[in-house]
């Protein structure tokens, strides 16, 4: 049998545990814990989260790489045995895209054409900026992930985070050379959103669990959705761009009306941060963008020019 | 060897749990992903934790802990003070039962473990509920708690090796 029981006077100094410093400790961590209740983006407390972000995003990007090849390896196996038929679906999907491609084309030239007309105003263009997802909590209640682009790259909070299938989440922390990123999923995550053909708007929220569901809606009276229909932001409250892809109606329960995400957190690998301006912050004073003056003297519809002033916080 | 390599070596070797406290944290925050989805990721650092606060208080020092549990708060972006203040409590109850664990049978450590690792997941899942307002589901926390209990026999006999042969041996 496997006995330990020694113990000698080494270590980080002579009395390195007392009793005393451990108890002050513990009350500190209870107060640092009650302060944050009241105070969570207490700016103590964002500048020590980005802090440790940025302390810790050269390490983490230096193990990413390695896991990444790895997962890739091991789900390039799994791919090999299922050739044939992802050939065949992707053939199939191409098709359809292709007809797409025509219709978009078309498209195009008829909003040229609108777009040449004088009283037409361009809505300000969304630079996106490219990032690895370097982390991610791997905790039972926080669903967030690290990405290697902060403010050094004009990363900033409350910018949307997109994959190729859709919105990911948005900035809640931003480093000088990594960001936070709130998953959908997450607990404390709220999104406002609007159901596509159904007249609905509401508020996503995370539930932990794998599908998040919106909650709340804009009118009190219970709303139709048929599942399918696509969800996307609204623009409300004037942080995330209106009209990204979040996922569809799953079914209803509850506690709201589930969403099926299009985007897949277990594959998502690279990310583009949204650096998205909305019209009544770029139209007035960019100086003042926390006080309500800019939403005043532009033309901004109303879901937006209501809470325009929260793009500051 | 010298009285300054003597020293950075004494010194090494008094850090070490520290360290590997902080890389658990680092690997809680690594883009692991089993096989397409969440992955109970063991909590390191309170094997860590509980296994110095038994058979060598002073190598982990109260301070080292509340740091180690800040780094984990603050890099998960969960509240902070909440795993630092789960991981002193582990110290504080574990040190005042240390006369009964020394010298004990690994068995019988290990079940000292499965109790504290299930009541600090009990009391972050009551704090996290209380934080979000509603009762949290439980099963993908239940699972990393499973998972840290089920890797402490394997970890716990490689940090007994360490700490007798590397740390308190010359």
């Amino acid at each position: 049998m496997d006995y330990l029981g020694q113990d000698r006077r080494e270590g980080l100094g002579r009395k390195a545990n007392s009793r005393f410093v451990l108890l002050l400790l513990m009350l500190v961590s209870v107060i640092l814990l009650l302060s944050s209740l009241y105070s969570a983006q207490a700016s103590v407390f964002r500048k020590a989260r980005e802090g440790v972000i940025d302390a810790a995003s050269p390490v983490l990007e230096f193990f990413a790489g390695p896991i990444a090849a790895v997962q890739g390896l091991t789900g390039g196996i799994a791919d090999y045995f299922d050739v044939l038929e992802q050939n065949q679906a992707l053939r199939q999907e191409n098709a359809e895209l292709r007809q797409w491609m025509n219709e978009a084309l078309e498209l195009r030239k008829t909003i040229a054409a609108y777009e040449g007309l004088q009283s037409y105003q361009a809505p300000p263009k969304a630079t996106p900026i490219d990032a690895f997802v370097i982390g991610e909590s791997n905790d039972a209640f926080t669903r967030s992930m690290i990405v290697n682009a902060g403010r050094g790259r004009n990363v900033e909070t409350g910018q949307a985070v997109v994959d190729d299938d859709g919105l990911v989440g948005r900035v809640v922390e931003t480093g000088a050379r990594a960001a936070r990123v709130l998953l959908l999923t997450d607990v404390q995550s709220r999104v406002p959103v609007y159901v596509e053909d159904a007249d609905l708007e509401g508020i996503l929220v995370g539930k932990t669990r794998g599908r998040p569901a919106i909650s709340f809606t804009a009118s009190s009276e219970p709303q139709e959705v048929i599942p399918g229909q696509r969800v996307l932001t609204s623009g409300a409250g004037g942080v995330l761009p209106r009209g990204l892809p979040i996922g569809e109606i799953a079914d209803e329960a509850d506690d709201g009306i589930v969403v099926d995400l299009y985007s897949n957190y277990a594959r998502t690998r690279m990310v583009r941060v949204i650096n998205y301006e909305f019209p009544a912050v770029v139209a007035g004073d960019a100086d003042v963008e926390s006080d309500g003056a800019g939403a005043d003297d532009a033309d901004v519809d109303t879901a937006n020019e209501a809470v325009a002033p929260e793009t500051g916080g | 060897m010298g009285h300054r390599g003597e020293s950075l070596l004494r010194f090494l070797k008094a850090t070490t749990p520290s360290a590997l406290g902080l890389i658990g944290v680092i690997i809680l925050a690594l883009p692991v992903r089993f096989f397409g989805g969440f992955a109970p990721t063991p909590i390191l650092p309170l094997v860590v934790v509980f296994f110095w606060s038994i058979y060598g208080p002073n190598y982990l020092p109260s301070l080292s802990i509340f740091f180690i549990g800040l780094a984990q708060d603050l890099l998960t972006g969960g509240p902070p003070g909440l795993w630092a203040g789960v991981y002193l409590l582990t110290q504080f109850v574990v040190m005042s039962q240390r006369p009964y664990f020394i010298g004990r049978e690994q068995q019988v450590v290990w079940l000292g473990f499965v109790f504290a690792a299930a009541s600090a997941g009990l009391i972050v899942w009551l704090v996290m509920s209380l934080m979000a307002g509603v009762l949290l589901p439980v099963r993908e926390h239940a699972l990393q708690i499973a998972a840290t209990i089920a890797i402490y026999p394997l970890i716990g006999s490689g940090f007994g090796r360490l700490h007798r042969r590397v740390i308190v041996e010359a």
